[in-house]
C-alpha cells in the first residue's frame, strides 16, 4: 500500500500542524473540521487553521506553497471526499463517544485499505474499537504525533493484534521516509512512552522545587543542560506545554493507572498551578505561565514567579558557582554534591530514571524504545538508560541503597545498560543479555561506524572514516563544527587518501549542526596583532582547500543537517551534490560580522545565478546574488535553500536524518560512475556599471534608515566582488579572477574597526551588530 | 505654415502596478487597446494615418523591440503606418506630439497617433538591466539620481514643509475623487478587456486621505526627509493616445477640433533638482507662443511629487482655481511613458470643457529636464 493522499480530521492546533507537516513530504491533504453554530462559512476553521499555519513560529510549513496542498473543508459536507484517501488521521477532541462516532461514519465513507489513526494522547486504542466492527479494528491504530510535528521527531505507534500488519508496515514507512519520524512501537497504556516518563518527569520537578524552595530559574538552568536537556528545562516546558492542559492529563492517568504506579505518587496539582490556570496563566499561550513577559515603561522584560507567594518579578539567572566545577567534574560529581539545587536534581533525576527502569516491559519490550522516545519526543540528547550509564549504574544503585531507596530490578542486574559487542551496538534486556540494537534498512548512522571502527585519519577538528563500499566520510567534530586549519589539512589529506584508495568522499556529521562557520577566534587574534599576513593564509588555505576538493577525481557529496552557515555554507556549495537533511539552515550570512565569503562563496554562488535560465542579462544575476550575500539569507529548510539557490538540480533532501548519510553514500556512488570532476567556469561580469548600480541601491536603503553606516562600506565591498571587479562581460573572469577579488575585498575589510567591532560583538553574544 | 491641431484624447484606466486591474496585461496589447479605441472613437480613416509614434520611458521586454511597430499590427491598422517609439522619459509622449506637429508643419504628413505607455508593473523602473557610466557616476552622481532624492532636494530648496505637500495630495484626491463620482473620465477612459474581464474605471485614488492618515506615513525615501507615498505619484500601468493632425486635414474630414497647438518647448535644468524643470520649458513656450503666465486659463501640471508641484508653482505663480481641474498624477498615478499624452489630451478636452482660450501643459523630466505645451481653443 502507497501511501499519497491523506486527510486530518480536527484543524486544532495538532490536527494542522500534522496536516502542514504531510504537505511538507509533498502529499496533499484534506483538512476537516465542524461547523460551528451560526458559520457563515462552513469551512471556517479548517481556513483559519491553514492561515494560523502560515505565520506559526517555528514555521510549520518548509515551504511557504506546501498550504496549496491543503483542501480545506468541513466534516458535515466534504466527508466523502475521504473515499480516495490512503490514510485518514483523527485528531479531535479526547472524547470517546465523539471519537467512534466519527469512525462509524468513517468506516462507511473510507475505501477498505485506507489507515484510519487517532492522534490521542490519553485514550487507550482498547477503549476507541470497543464495540467497532472487525472491518474497521483491522484497519485502525494510534499514531501519536508530538508538538510542533514538523520538529519532533517522535511517533508513538499503537496497534491492536487486531490490526493488519500491512497498515502498520505502511504508514511507518510513510513516516519514517516521507516524513522523517522515528516511529517508536508502544503498548496500549497510559501516555503511551514519552508523555509516561515526560509528564512524570515534569510533575516531579514541579512538586519538588515547590516543597524545597527551589525557584523555576535555579531548576530550569540544573533540569536542562547538564543532563542534554532542553534549556526550557521543568517550568519553561510547562509554559510551552500549557498549564491548562495538565490536569485532564493527570486525571486520565489517574482513572487508568493501576494503583500500584508510582505516578500516583505525583499525581496531584498543586494550588498554585491551579490558581494560575484559573486566572488565565496557562502558560506563553495564555497571559504567561511561570514565566512571563512583562511591558515596563515600554521595554519587554521577563520575569519569573515565585513558587510561594505567586508574584512575578524579574527574572534572575539562576547563580550555579556552587556547583561549577562538580558540573565540570562529571554527573556523579554534579549528584552527589550537597548544594540544594544539586540535590534537588538528584531527587528529580533519580526519581524518573528509577520509573523509567521499572516500566520495562510494561510500556516497551526493551530500552531502545524508550530512550528513543525521550530523545525525540521531548529532545533530550540522551534517553533515561543512556544517561544512566553515563551517570554509572552501579555508582546510580549505591547511592539509591544509601538513601535506603530500592532499585528496579533493570538496575540491580546490570553494571551496564548499553555495550558493545565486535564494535555492535548492544543492550540489556531485564534478565541482563545484551542485543544487538537494530537498524532499519537504509539508516547508516555514523556513530555505529564511530563504534565499530577506528578512524582512517583523524585530528582535533577532523576524522576520516570508511563508510563502506569504496566511500569514505569526512567528519567535522570540533565545537559547533567550525572550520580551522585543522579542518582544511583534514580535507587536504582526505583528499589525497580518498583519491588512491576510495570511490567517493560524503561529508557528513551527526551533530546537531553541521558547521556554524570559520572559527572567528583564530581570524580575531591574526587582526588584534594585524598580522595582515595569516588572514591572508587563512583565506588562501581555505580557498585553496574547497577548490581542491571541487576539481579532487572523485565525486564529493555533502550530506548536512541543521546549521551550515559561512565557511560551513562555502563548503557545501563546492561539492558534486549535496544530499541535505530538510531541516537543513543554511546561508552566506559573512556580512553580519563585516565581512564577505572569502573561501570562494561568493565564487560558486556567482555561479549559480549565472546559470540560472531565465531571461536576464548582465545585471540580474549580480542583483540576485547581491540580495542573498548583502542580507545574510539564511534558508528556514531544504527546499527554501533550493529557492534561494543555495541548493541546486542535482542537490537532493532526506527527510529522515538518520537515512541522511546513506542516501548520500548512494548518491556518491551513482556519480562516481565514468566520473570527472566540473569544468572550469567562465564569468561573464558586468564590471564596475554593476558596482555604480549596487552602489546607488545601498546608498537609496542608507538614507530610508534600513543600512547601517557600516553596512554601506562591508556592502560596497561584497558589490566590488560580485560586479566582477574592473573587468568587462565580453572578457569573463576565471574562478581564480573572482577568488582574487574575495581576497582583496576580505583583507580590505579586516582592517576596519567596523568589522572588528562585528566580530567581537558576535563572539561575545552570539548575536550580528548593527554598527 | 499649417496649423496643427488636436482631434482626439483617449487612455486606459489608470490602475497601480502590481496589485490594479492592468498588471497581469501585457503593455503592448493595452496600448493596442487604446489606440483602437482612438481610431474608433474619432472615425479617422487609418488609411490617412502616416506615424504612430508611441512614447515610453523603459522600452523593454513587452514594450520592447520597437513597441509603436508592433502595436500597428496589434490594433489592427493597416501595415502602411509606420511606428516610431520614443524616449523622453516623463515626457515621452508629450515629444511623440511635438514631433507629430513638427512633421505636419514639414509637410511629412498629414495625421498621426501620439501615444504613450508603461507598464510599471511588468518592467522594472529602471528596466532590467540597468548599466550606469562608472566614470560619469564618479564625476557627476546627480545624473543617476533617484526621483525621491530629487522631490527632498526641492522641498528644501523651497522650503516646502510636508504638511503644505499633504494638503496638495489630498486637494489632488478630492478633486480627482469627485471628477470620477460626476462621470468626468468615463468619456476619455476606453475600457480595456483582459481575458473576458473589463477594466474602465481609474484604480489609484485614495478618496479615504485624511490629514491625519498622510501625517502618519513614514518617509519614503529619506529616513529624516518629507516625502511619502502619500506625497508622491503612485506606481501605475497606463497608456494614452492623442489624435494630432493638421487643420485642413481636420476640416476636410469633419474631426472634431479640440485645441490647436500653439507653442512647445524643452529644456534642461540641473538633475538633482528636476521637478523644477517645467519653469524653463513653460517660459520658453510662453514666449515662442507670445503669451505670458497670466493669459494661460488651464494648467496641467504633471504631479510628479506634492514637493516638486509646489515648487514649479512658487516660480510659476499659477491660481489652483486653474491648476489640475480634474486632479493629478498624485491621485490618478504616473504611468511614465504615457502621462505626456495624457495631460496634452486632457488640456485640449478642458479647453473645450470650460470654454477657456489657452492651456499649458507641462511636466519634469528625470535627468533634469523639462517639457511643456500650449494649446489654444479654436
Amino acid at each position: 500500500m502507497n501511501i499519497q493522499k491523506v486527510g486530518v480530521i480536527g484543524a486544532g492546533v495538532m490536527g494542522a500542524s500534522i496536516a502542514a507537516h504531510i504537505t511538507n513530504a509533498g502529499i496533499p491533504v484534506y483538512l476537516l473540521d465542524i461547523v460551528p453554530n451560526d458559520a457563515s462559512n462552513r469551512n471556517v476553521i479548517a481556513e483559519t487553521a491553514v492561515k494560523k499555519l502560515l505565520d506559526s513560529e517555528p514555521a510549520a510549513f518548509m515551504h511557504k506553497n506546501n498550504a496549496r496542498l491543503i483542501t480545506t473543508g468541513n466534516i458535515e459536507d466534504n466527508l466523502n471526499w475521504l473515499a480516495d484517501a490512503d490514510w485518514v488521521i483523527e485528531a479531535v477532541i479526547e472524547n470517546p463517544q465523539i471519537k467512534q462516532s466519527l469512525y462509524q461514519k468513517l468506516d462507511a465513507v473510507c475505501k477498505q485499505d485506507c489507515l484510519i489513526s487517532s492522534n490521542t494522547s490519553t485514550l487507550p486504542l482498547a477503549l476507541l474499537v470497543k464495540d467497532m466492527p472487525d472491518s474497521f479494528k483491522r484497519r485502525f491504530m494510534i499514531t501519536h504525533f508530538f508538538n510542533p510535528p514538523r520538529y519532533m521527531r517522535l511517533l508513538e505507534l499503537v496497534s491492536s493484534p487486531a490490526t493488519d500488519p500491512v497498515f502498520v508496515e505502511a504508514v511507518s514507512r510513510f513516516a519514517d521516509i516521507k516524513l522523517g519520524k522515528n516511529c517508536v512501537t508502544c503498548k496500549d497504556t497510559p501516555g503511551f512512552i514519552g508523555n509516561r516518563i515526560g509528564i512524570y518527569w515534569l510533575l516531579y520537578g514541579l512538586l519538588d522545587a515547590i516543597e524545597n524552595g527551589i525557584t523555576v530559574e535555579q531548576a530550569d538552568a540544573v533540569m536542562s543542560a547538564p543532563f542534554g536537556i532542553p534549556k526550557t528545562g521543568i517550568f519553561g516546558l510547562l509554559d510551552l506545554v500549557g498549564l491548562d492542559l495538565i490536569p485532564p492529563i493527570l486525571k486520565g492517568m489517574k482513572l487508568a493507572l493501576p494503583p500500584q504506579d508510582a505516578f500516583h505518587e505525583v499525581n496531584h496539582l498543586p494550588d498554585i498551578v491551579q490558581k494560575m490556570i484559573n486566572e488565565g496563566y496557562t502558560g506563553r499561550k495564555g497571559k504567561g505561565g511561570f514565566y512571563r513577559l512583562n511591558k515596563v515603561d515600554g521595554a519587554r522584560i521577563k520575569e519569573s514567579i515565585n513558587l510561594v507567594t505567586g508574584d512575578y518579578a524579574k527574572s534572575e539567572k539562576a547563580d550555579l558557582t556552587a556547583i561549577k566545577d562538580a558540573q565540570k567534574a562529571d554527573l556523579q560529581a554534579l549528584l552527589s554534591h550537597n548544594d540544594p539545587v544539586a540535590q534537588y536534581a538528584w531527587r528529580a533525576l533519580s526519581h524518573t530514571l528509577c520509573y523509567a527502569a521499572s516500566l520495562v516491559p510494561e510500556i516497551s519490550d526493551d530500552i531502545t524504545g524508550i530512550d528513543a522516545a525521550m530523545r525525540d519526543g521531548y529532545n533530550w540528547k540522551f534517553g533515561p538508560f543512556e544517561l544512566l550509564d553515563q551517570i554509572g549504574v552501579s555508582w546510580f544503585v549505591d547511592k539509591l541503597k544509601s538513601e535506603n531507596r530500592p532499585a528496579p530490578p533493570l538496575l540491580a542486574k546490570n553494571s551496564s545498560l548499553y555495550s558493545t559487542d565486535s564494535g555492535r551496538l548492544t543492550f540489556t534486556d531485564l534478565a541482563g543479555n545484551y542485543h544487538p540494537v537494530q537498524r532499519a534498512e537504509g539508516i547508516l548512522l555514523l556513530s555505529d561506524i564511530k563504534q565499530q571502527t577506528k578512524p582512517l585519519l583523524k585530528n582535533g577538528s577532523a576524522s576520516l572514516w570508511d563508510i563502506g563500499d569504496g566511500v569514505a566520510c569526512l567528519e567535522f567534530h570540533s565545537k559547533m563544527n567550525t572550520l580551522d586549519m585543522d579542518s582544511m589539512a583534514m580535507i587536504d589529506q582526505s583528499i589525497d587518501k580518498v583519491s588512491k584508495e576510495f570511490t567517493a568522499l560524503v561529508i557528513h556529521n551527526d551533530a546537531e549542526n553541521f558547521s556554524a562557520g570559520a572559527n572567528l577566534g583564530l581570524l580575531m587574534k591574526a587582526i588584534h596583532e594585524s598580522d595582515w599576513s595569516t588572514v591572508e593564509l587563512l583565506i588562501k588555505t581555505g580557498q585553496q582547500t574547497y577548490q581542491g576538493l571541487k576539481y579532487a577525481p572523485f565525486p564529493v557529496v555533502a550530506a548536512p543537517s541543521g546549521l551550515a552557515l559561512g565557511g560551513g555554507c562555502e563548503i557545501l556549495l563546492h561539492c558534486d551534490a549535496v544530499q541535505a537533511h530538510a531541516e537543513l539552515y543554511m546561508g552566506l550570512v559573512e556580512v553580519g560580522v563585516g565581512l564577505i565569503p572569502g573561501w570562494g562563496g561568493c565564487k560558486e554562488y556567482m555561479r549559480r545565478c549565472l546559470q540560472l535560465k531565465r531571461p536576464s542579462g548582465p545585471i540580474p544575476p549580480v542583483v540576485k546574488a547581491f540580495q542573498t550575500i548583502g542580507l545574510a539569507s539564511v534558508s528556514k529548510s531544504a527546499f527554501d535553500a533550493k529557492e534561494l539557490l543555495y541548493l541546486g538540480a542535482n542537490d537532493s533532501i532526506t527527510m529522515n536524518k538518520d537515512r541522511l548519510l546513506a542516501d548520500a553514500k548512494t548518491k556518491a556512488l551513482a556519480l562516481s560512475k565514468d566520473y570527472a570532476p566540473p569544468k572550469p567556469y567562465l564569468y561573464p561580469m558586468p564590471g564596475k556599471t554593476a558596482k555604480v548600480l549596487l552602489d546607488m541601491g545601498i546608498k537609496a536603503f542608507h538614507l530610508i534608515g534600513k543600512a547601517t553606516d557600516y553596512d554601506v562600506i562591508v556592502s560596497g565591498q561584497l558589490a566590488h566582488v560580485l560586479s566582477g571587479g574592473e573587468s568587462d562581460f565580453t572578457a569573463p573572469l576565471t574562478e581564480d579572477d573572482i577568488l582574487a577579488l574575495e581576497l582583496e575585498a576580505f583583507l580590505a575589510l579586516v582592517k576596519q574597526p567596523g568589522t572588528l567591532a562585528r566580530l567581537d560583538h558576535m563572539l561575545k553574544t552570539g548575536k550580528p551588530l548593527r554598527n | 505654415m499649417k496649423n496643427v491641431v488636436i482631434a482626439g484624447y483617449c487612455r486606459s484606466p489608470f490602475t497601480p502596478a502590481q496589485k490594479g486591474g492592468l498588471a497581469r496585461v501585457r503593455p503592448d496589447d493595452l496600448a493596442a487597446q487604446v489606440v483602437k479605441g482612438l481610431v474608433s472613437k474619432t472615425g479617422i480613416n487609418p488609411d490617412d494615418i502616416e506615424d504612430l509614434i508611441l512614447g515610453c520611458a523603459f522600452p523593454e521586454g513587452e514594450q520592447g523591440l520597437n513597441v509603436a511597430r508592433l502595436i500597428v499590427f496589434l490594433a489592427g491598422l493597416p501595415n502602411t503606418i509606420a511606428g516610431m517609439t520614443l524616449n523622453r522619459f516623463c515626457g515621452s509622449s508629450m515629444q511623440a506630439i511635438h514631433i507629430a506637429a513638427g512633421a505636419i508643419q514639414m509637410n511629412a504628413g498629414e495625421v498621426f497617433i501620439c501615444a504613450g505607455l508603461e507598464s510599471m508593473s511588468r518592467i522594472p523602473m529602471g528596466g532590467y538591466n540597468n548599466m550606469p557610466n562608472p566614470a560619469l557616476y564618479e564625476t557627476f552622481p546627480q545624473a543617476y539620481i533617484s526621483m525621491g532624492d530629487t522631490a527632498e532636494n526641492l522641498s528644501k530648496k523651497y522650503q516646502i514643509n510636508r504638511k503644505e505637500q499633504e494638503a496638495f495630495a489630498l486637494d489632488s484626491q478630492k478633486k480627482a475623487y469627485a471628477a470620477q463620482q460626476q462621470g468626468r473620465f468615463d468619456e476619455e477612459i476606453i475600457p480595456i478587456t483582459a481575458k473576458s474581464v473589463v477594466i474602465d474605471k481609474d484604480g489609484c485614488l485614495r478618496p479615504d486621505s485624511t490629514p491625519e492618515g498622510l501625517a502618519g506615513l513614514n518617509p519614503a525615501f529619506q529616513a529624516t526627509g518629507t516625502v511619502t507615498a502619500g506625497t508622491s505619484s503612485p506606481l501605475t500601468d497606463g497608456a494614452a493616445a492623442v489624435l494630432v493632425c493638421s487643420e485642413d486635414y481636420a476640416d476636410a474630414h469633419k474631426l472634431p477640433k479640440m485645441a490647436r497647438i500653439k507653442s512647445f518647448a524643452v529644456s534642461g535644468c540641473a538633475p538633482e533638482i528636476m521637478g523644477i524643470g517645467p519653469v524653463a520649458a513653460t517660459h520658453k513656450a510662453l514666449s515662442r507662443a507670445g503669451l505670458k503666465l497670466e493669459d494661460i486659463d488651464i494648467v496641467e501640471l504633471n504631479e510628479a511629487f506634492s514637493a516638486q508641484s509646489l515648487a514649479v508653482l512658487k516660480e510659476l505663480p499659477i491660481p489652483l482655481s486653474k491648476l489640475n481641474l480634474d486632479g493629478g498624477a498624485i491621485a490618478l498615478g504616473h504611468p511614465l511613458g504615457a502621462t505626456g499624452a495624457r495631460i496634452t489630451g486632457k488640456a485640449a478636452s478642458l479647453l473645450q470643457r470650460e470654454n477657456k482660450r489657452y492651456a499649458l501643459a507641462t511636466q519634469c523630466i528625470g535627468g533634469g529636464q523639462g517639457i511643456a505645451t500650449i494649446l489654444e481653443a479654436i
